[in-house]
């Protein structure tokens, strides 16, 4: 009697009917992409405060984090658990899907790899940039919970090695993602810039430390990088949850005022009269624009708030642009390196791709009287403006990189310039890496205390490998 | 088993009666001291001759011939107290017996409801009567047993209808279940609740109470508390946390009955739970705003002083009555001082007006009868339920029925239907949000603000022509001196009340058929299909107006639906192998299913229109809804026997096969083996020792599983809401395993059980250990591993502990009488071993606390950020003056379990008056407090003001003489003497301290509960046709007799579960109880 009524069938019961067990790979894809994105861009207390450590802003009374204070919040956690299990994760998920797809055509396939591993690439590499030492090649590996940690120099040249893999394998003659791209919708040819452009990206990070490789490096890219705005890495955001621009939600659909400009950002704009000033904030009254002293608690209703541009949900998020590969070929210049032009050339190229950048989305059509006024005043002009070339390129690179923060925080700690100070209320000295996450002491304890020691403790202090000044 | 024992009295005393020569003839009544009704069966002895005796005819009326020299006659009955009466000079002896719950020779029921004899228990079980739980007319039947069982804790939310956790000997599983299964009449009942895993660590959310509290408190004759696995072995995979077994009443055997309760109860906040404020500073984080006025204010167009509205802090400017400055209600359209600037004070009336008298009736009718073919009983109770906040109600009404039918001699057909309905509205919001009024009053406020300008703000604002910001009026206006009204972090708390509330509905169905067929006399079988169902509505709103710090305006629906089917066939053996040799035995089948849905949706992007709470009204089209379901299914075989020899000593062995469909196929078969022993040493020693009326030792060993974690084997994807039309998939953040298995509970368990002096006094005390290891658990693995965590089975964690119970009687007479009865607990906990790593994170709050387990510490210990320590323990202060912290969050800072408990019952009896108190008490155990991280910060407190140790104003600047020095060391080891300021960069809150600044000892002593109660004589009943009259005056949480946790109820949680255990945010104060109840019997 009872046997007919036993359970009989495990699977019937232990299957979840409301969630898919197999997916198409490219699926995947643009869940990396997105989440890679929002994690760059967010100014979330809880998430991203590089617009803190490079003092673009400062938080009005809530100051926590202004104040570096990374644990409350747990910063290092919630910025490297994104990075590691939903971008890595799912990029390579998507790898093993997709190679495991007999369906798709062999040149297809090598594209969809290649493009799958540059976002791997680009998210391995703000790890480093962030922690240092970190799990590499034994991650990603559910079976292996205790990953070692790599040294930070072998991985940046294992992600050389990678990107170059990858524009070989590229080939604009076969498709690519698809519409499973939320950056550049399957454009090979696109990708193949934003590659070359990644690749320049990681010879001139690395070049106080490398200068030879750093040179082959940017010389190899140079021809391929991006051509224009038009090429930039970005996504557009939509109108709705959860695909606004995550500044959007915390800016504007809060409505909270934690953040203003800081003096320190403010300031400067202010005296090279940049025409971006009255689009990246907001004037106190009429056309006054204030920053508030960077750190201490302040008034929201007293200093600049962030632009009106800042405030639309659908402001792309970036992950390289135009602009920024024109101040790497100017400091590549500076260098010695062959990648044609002078660095004045390549100067103004991306001071005046940086103002129509920002001038377009905000709708102003002066772009280029804008960038050649700005770019006749002494205090900017290259010959003219002060210092040797990383404060010159620091300081309108810095101007420049304002909705790429991450970025921002890689470039002052590599060229040294602006010349930023810690508040009187700083916990620390301004972070110059973030410490590891306490999952990893909890979880991964060894390596990471082999991590730490070798560099000294795990200090914000510490610097991260090609952080040579 | 009375029956029996009368007929086996009787016949004895008939032949005693032949067997003397009597002298004098002694008649009277023996009656239930509780209800008045005659009682058959009780035994009548002649003290100093035990061989001269009768017993109680059915109405309870006896007749004894007793010798000249006889003095006093000795009335004993099973399940009520030994009474003596003295029949010098009278004939006639009338006598009302008291019930006497520790009578140890009681009936006891156990596991699947089979009814046994305590003699021949060998494990821990503590029966609870229905009377003791409520006692005090506590609406909640799980709360009504607070206090009373050695080894049952239970921690009540100081929310209206809110869960109870209900551990029995200590958290076992790390990250499954551990609440105590309930079992009402065979019924396995869900004790469930739904809450997030947001709201029970402290995020935004409300607390939807738990499932178990769906029983009609009138309706509960009997609970036993079955604490080891050796008690609940032939439960299954679900006897690991224990069982709370229920057991109904039924109908009478005879006539029919009517039972009514009605009470009221009135409760009030204990402010001595709440905040208390400083009076001297008013809103502002200092000297950061107007160009005048020191910068403390704003100033409008007109140039007049505007409060720093959208601060919500005090640590703005000295009160001064002699300054006028525009307050946030001078914007609000019909105030009274609109448009005005009014003096600089402290407000008049703080928030703790903002709480009402709460309201609650409590009321049940019971009909009963029965007669030769069967009986019945019909019952309802009504609870209506006003909180202690504004628009705060939960209504219950549950309707039961139980029948049973003797078909034939041998053939019994019964069943028990009990359906509930739960209806809450304005259920008080929890955790850290603007709909918890609790988040805004002790953590961010200003010390001048008016509650009642706000609550006239709040009704002014329901005029159209006056309405600001959609009804809005907050204290917290964005900036009013630029135009701008709306609400910056908090709403006005009214508004939050009678807008942003929260409705529910949960209509439960649970009950069994059961049929018994008497085979023959030494074996009986028992078929029995029983359900619990559950279908409930979950609906939320932030109104339009609302601020939208934290979400945008929103209306959330969740839908859930719980089904359990459990068939149970079982026999019954009963037979005496030889003379001195008995034997019972049980063998059967279960077979359980469980299904459960849910789904979740809600706008998207904000309200379109005011005032209509519907998917419809979104602003952006809704995300997909979320949908869940899993389906469990347990199939167990299980035999039990049952040996007694002698009836002293008694060899209980169990056996359970289950399995289970949560687990792989190849490893979803498991048993689980129980064996116990008991000796009743009292039976041996009659002779020797007379003043030992009961001992017994018992020892047990169990070993149980348990496969609580369905969907865990096979991996799947996760969907997010796709990017316009590109469909998005994910890997899930847990990597499922398909080489589970059952985990395993080893418990160990002794315990003796004694009474003396004819059971005045008497203790009772188990020792046990429980292992519980290969745990079926996501652990958490590094995130660099792709995933954030893994199902494995790892882990052991071992608890021990001892348990003790006494009782006493130090005063008894025929009409007075005092018993004690004390339980004690201390559960010691220890995580063993661990996947990988020594730590497993339980849960996260604000400000990187965090729970966890830990290898060699107890379950759920509190890490976070630290003081530094010099060698002898001081704290070291850096050379600006502040604490030095530790960098990372993961030290240990506290450790939220109780060194022990216990709980201490007095009841004082004299004729028909009898007082009844408990006192509960937790020693040990730390609570972190989010509140006071906060709040003073923000100001609020007074230690936040008032002097320093120079004597003057510690706000002042230092180069005025302020500032504060923070007791500890310096680098040196010398004093520490640097004087910071004490302005709003917050010196005394999370800013510049340390998560371990505010962790505080949870301790407490608490009169739980307290109830007088008056029965009218029975002489005077006789005359109205009425069988009892009641009258109680009750009382729960009068008093918080010791805490160390200031201004908060160190038992407050957000809610049930593991999670949340030992961190409080927006802490509820809790709620003395006061009340009357009249109970009549027809």
């Amino acid at each position: 009697m009872l046997a007919t009524a036993c359970v009989d069938s495990i699977q019937d019961y232990n299957v979840n009917p409301k969630v898919a067990a197999t997916v198409p790979g490219l699926t995947l894809v643009p869940t990396a992409e997105r989440t890679l994105v929002r994690t760059l861009t967010t100014t979330n207390q809880n998430l991203g405060i590089t617009r803190l450590l490079v003092q673009y802003w400062t938080e009005t009374t809530y100051n926590d984090e202004a104040r570096y204070n990374l644990a409350s919040r747990q910063i290092p956690e919630n910025f490297w658990t994104p990075l590691y299990q939903t971008v890595l994760g799912n990029l390579n998920e998507a790898t093993r899907l997709i190679t495991a797809d007999a369906t798709v055509a062999t040149g297809v396939k090598a594209n969809q790899l290649a493009c799958i591993d540059l976002l791997a690439v680009q998210a391995w590499s703000t790890l480093v940039d962030t922690y240092g030492n970190i799990p590499y090649t034994e991650a990603l590996n559910p079976l292996n919970t205790t990953p070692k940690y790599d040294d930070a120099a072998t991985i940046y040249t294992d992600l050389i090695r990678r990107v170059n893999a990858d524009i070989a394998a590229m080939s604009t003659s076969s498709a690519g993602l698809g519409t499973s791209d939320i950056i550049y919708n399957g454009s090979m040819t696109r990708w193949l810039r934003y590659a070359n452009t990644l690749k320049l990206r990681l010879a001139m990070n690395t070049a106080d430390v490398d200068a030879a490789r750093s040179k082959t490096l940017a010389e190899q890219a140079v021809a391929g990088v991006f051509q224009s705005s038009s090429d930039n890495a970005q996504l557009t955001f939509l109108t709705a949850l959860p695909n606004q621009n995550p500044l959007y939600e915390d800016l504007v659909s809060s409505g909270r005022a934690d953040y203003v400009g800081a003096d320190t950002f403010i300031n400067p704009l202010l005296a090279l009269n940049d025409p971006r000033l009255s689009i990246y904030f907001q004037p106190v009254s009429g056309s006054t624009y204030k920053g508030a002293p960077y750190g201490p608690k302040t008034s929201a209703d007293n200093s600049s708030q962030p632009g009106t541009v800042l405030r639309s949900a659908t402001l792309p998020g970036v992950l390289a642009t135009y602009s920024e590969v024109q101040f790497m070929l100017a400091e590549a210049v500076e260098r010695g390196f062959a990648v044609g032009g002078t660095a004045e050339s390549h100067y103004n190229a991306a001071i005046t791709a940086s103002i129509a950048y920002w001038e377009n989305l905000a709708g102003k059509t002066t772009a280029a009287a804008d960038a050649a006024t700005y770019l006749a005043q002494p205090s900017v002009a290259y010959t003219t403006a002060t210092g040797g070339y990383k404060q010159k390129i620091g300081i309108q690179k810095w101007i420049s990189l304002y909705n790429q923060p991450t970025q921002a925080w890689v470039e002052w700690r590599r060229l040294d310039y602006p010349q930023l100070t810690k508040p009187a209320v700083a916990l620390t000295d301004i972070p110059l890496r973030f410490t590891y996450p306490t999952s990893e002491q909890n979880l991964n304890g060894a390596n990471y205390a082999t991590a730490a020691s070798s560099i000294g403790g795990d200090k914000v202090t510490a610097k991260i490998f090609w952080d040579k000044f | 088993m009375r029956k029996h024992l009368f007929w086996v009295i009787l016949l004895l005393a008939g032949l005693c009666q032949q067997a003397w020569a009597q002298d004098r003839n002694i008649s009277g009544k023996v009656t239930d001291r509780s209800n008045g009704q005659g009682l058959p069966g009780v035994t009548i002895i002649v003290k100093g001759a035990p061989t001269i005796g009768t017993s109680t005819n059915s109405d309870g009326v006896f007749a004894l011939s007793v010798p000249s020299t006889a003095t006093t006659l000795v009335f004993s009955f099973v399940g009520y107290a030994t009474q003596e009466a003295a029949i010098a000079g009278v004939n006639t002896v009338n006598i009302a017996l008291a019930t006497d719950t520790k009578q140890l020779n009681e009936v006891v029921v156990t596991a699947l409801g089979v009814e046994r004899n305590r003699n021949s228990l060998a494990f821990a079980a503590t029966q609870v009567d229905g009377g003791d739980i409520t006692v005090a007319r506590n609406p909640n039947p799980v709360n009504g047993l607070e206090g009373k069982v050695a080894g049952l804790a239970i921690q009540q939310s100081n929310t209206m209808g809110g869960s109870s956790n209900v551990v029995i000997r200590g958290a076992k599983s790390l990250l499954g279940t551990n609440q105590a299964l309930f079992v009402v009449d065979g019924v396995p009942i869900s004790n469930q609740n739904t809450n997030s895993a947001n709201q029970q660590t402290g995020r935004s959310g409300y607390d939807y109470g738990n499932a178990a509290a769906d029983i009609n408190p009138d309706d509960i004759a009997t609970t036993t508390v079955l604490k080891g696995a050796a008690a609940t072995a032939l439960y299954g995979e679900r006897a690991a946390n224990g069982v709370i077994l229920i057991t109904t009443k039924k109908g009478r055997r005879n006539g029919l009955g009517v039972t009514i309760n009605s009470g009221i109860t009135f409760g009030r906040a204990d402010l001595s739970t709440f905040i208390k404020y400083q009076k001297e500073y008013g809103a502002g984080y200092g000297q950061i705003y107007g160009p005048n006025e020191d910068s403390y204010f704003n100033r409008d167009a007109s140039g007049a002083l505007v409060v720093p509205t959208g601060e919500d802090a005090s640590y703005g400017g000295r009160f001064d009555p002699s300054l006028l400055v525009r307050q946030w209600y001078s914007y609000v359209p019909g105030s009274p001082t609109f448009g005005q600037a009014t003096p600089w004070t402290a407000a008049a009336n703080d928030p703790s007006k903002f709480f009402q008298t709460a309201v609650s009736n409590l009321n049940s009718i019971t009909i009963d009868g029965g007669s030769e073919m069967g009986n019945f009983k019909l019952g309802y109770s009504g609870n209506n339920e006003q909180g202690y906040l504004p628009n705060s109600r939960i209504k219950k009404d549950v309707v039961n029925f139980a029948g049973s039918l003797n078909l034939t001699p041998r053939l019994t057909f019964s069943s028990s239907v009990n359906f509930s309905r739960v209806k809450g509205l304005g259920r008080y919001g929890t955790g850290y949000g603007s709909e918890n009024v609790m988040t805004n009053f002790r953590q961010w406020w200003q010390t001048n603000v008016d509650i009642k300008e706000l609550k006239s703000a709040y009704d002014l604002s329901t005029n159209p022509d006056l309405r600001i910001n959609n009804g809005n009026a907050s204290w917290n206006m964005r900036s009013p001196q630029s135009g701008d009204l709306r609400a910056f972090y908090w709403n006005n708390p009214y508004f939050v009340r009678y807008n942003n509330y929260e409705e529910d509905t949960r209509y439960r169905l649970f009950g069994n058929v059961t049929s018994t067929y008497k085979v023959a006399d030494w074996f009986d079988v028992l078929g029995r299909v029983s359900l619990d169902s559950y279908d409930e509505m979950q609906e939320e709103r932030s109104a339009l107006g609302s601020t939208t710090s934290s979400y945008l305006p929103y209306y959330s629906r969740y839908n859930h639906t719980y089904r359990e089917y459990n068939f149970d066939l079982f026999g019954n053996f009963k037979a005496a192998i030889t003379q001195s040799i008995s034997f019972r035995g049980l063998l059967g089948t279960n077979l359980r299913r469980i299904s459960n849905s849910s789904i979740f949706a809600q706008t998207n992007g904000g309200l379109a229109v005011p005032n209509l709470y519907s998917l419809t009204n979104t602003i952006s089209p809704i995300n997909p809804p979320t949908e869940t379901q899993y389906g469990v299914g347990v199939d167990g075989v299980f035999a039990n026997a049952t040996f007694g020899f002698l009836d002293r000593v008694f060899l209980d062995l169990t056996i359970r096969r289950d399995k289970s469909t949560v687990l792989p196929e190849g490893n979803n078969t498991y048993y689980y083996p129980s064996v116990a022993l008991g000796y009743v040493f009292s039976e041996s020693l009659k002779e020797k020792a007379p003043w030992l009326s009961y001992g017994k030792v018992r020892a047990n060993f169990a070993q149980v599983g348990s496969a609580s974690a369905p969907l865990a084997v096979y991996n799947y994807y996760n969907k997010p809401v796709s990017y316009g039309t590109v469909p998005l998939f994910a890997l899930p953040g847990t990597l499922n395993n398909s080489n589970l298995k059952n985990e395993t509970t080893r418990s160990y368990e002794f315990g003796v059980e004694t009474s003396f002096l004819q059971s005045r006094v008497g203790f009772e005390a188990t020792v046990y250990q429980q292992n519980s290891s290969d745990q079926l658990l996501a652990v958490s693995i590094p995130a660099s591993t792709g995933y954030l965590a893994r199902y494995v089975n790892a882990g052991e964690l071992r608890n021990r502990g001892i348990e003790i119970s006494a009782f006493v009687t130090p005063v008894q007479t025929s009409d007075f009488k005092w018993t004690v009865n004390a339980n004690w607990t201390r559960n010691q906990n220890q995580l063993l071993s661990l996947y990988s790593g020594d730590n497993l994170v339980l849960a996260t709050y604000q400000q990187g606390v965090s729970s966890n387990a830990t290898i060699g510490q107890a379950y759920g210990s509190l890490r976070g950020t630290d003081f530094t320590y010099d060698a002898q323990g001081r704290r070291i202060v850096g050379s600006d003056g502040y604490y030095v912290q530790t960098a990372d969050a993961n030290n240990v800072i506290g450790n939220p379990t109780p060194r022990w408990r216990g709980g201490i019952t007095n009841t004082i009896t004299y004729k028909g008056v009898s007082l009844n108190f408990l006192v509960d008490i937790k020693a040990g155990g730390q609570i972190y407090s989010l509140d006071r991280a906060y709040g003073l910060d923000s100001g609020l407190q007074p230690e936040t003001a008032g002097l320093n140790d120079l004597g003057n104003q510690s706000r002042l600047p230092i180069a005025q003489g302020g500032g504060v020095i923070l007791p500890g060391v310096k680098a040196d080891g010398t004093p520490n003497d640097v004087r910071i300021e004490n302005n709003g960069a917050a010196t005394f809150g999370y800013n510049y301290n340390p998560n371990a600044a505010f962790v505080y000892d949870a301790s407490f002593v608490k009169l739980r509960e307290a109830a007088l109660t008056f029965a009218l004589p029975a002489t005077l009943l006789s005359k109205i046709a009425v069988k009892g009259i009641d009258f109680s005056i009750v009382g729960r949480n009068l008093w918080i007799i010791h805490k160390n946790l200031p201004d908060a109820d160190p038992e407050d949680i957000a809610s049930s579960g593991n999670l949340g255990q030992g961190f409080q945010g927006g802490a509820y104060p809790s709620m003395r109880t006061l009340g009357a109840n009249l109970r009549l019997r027809f």
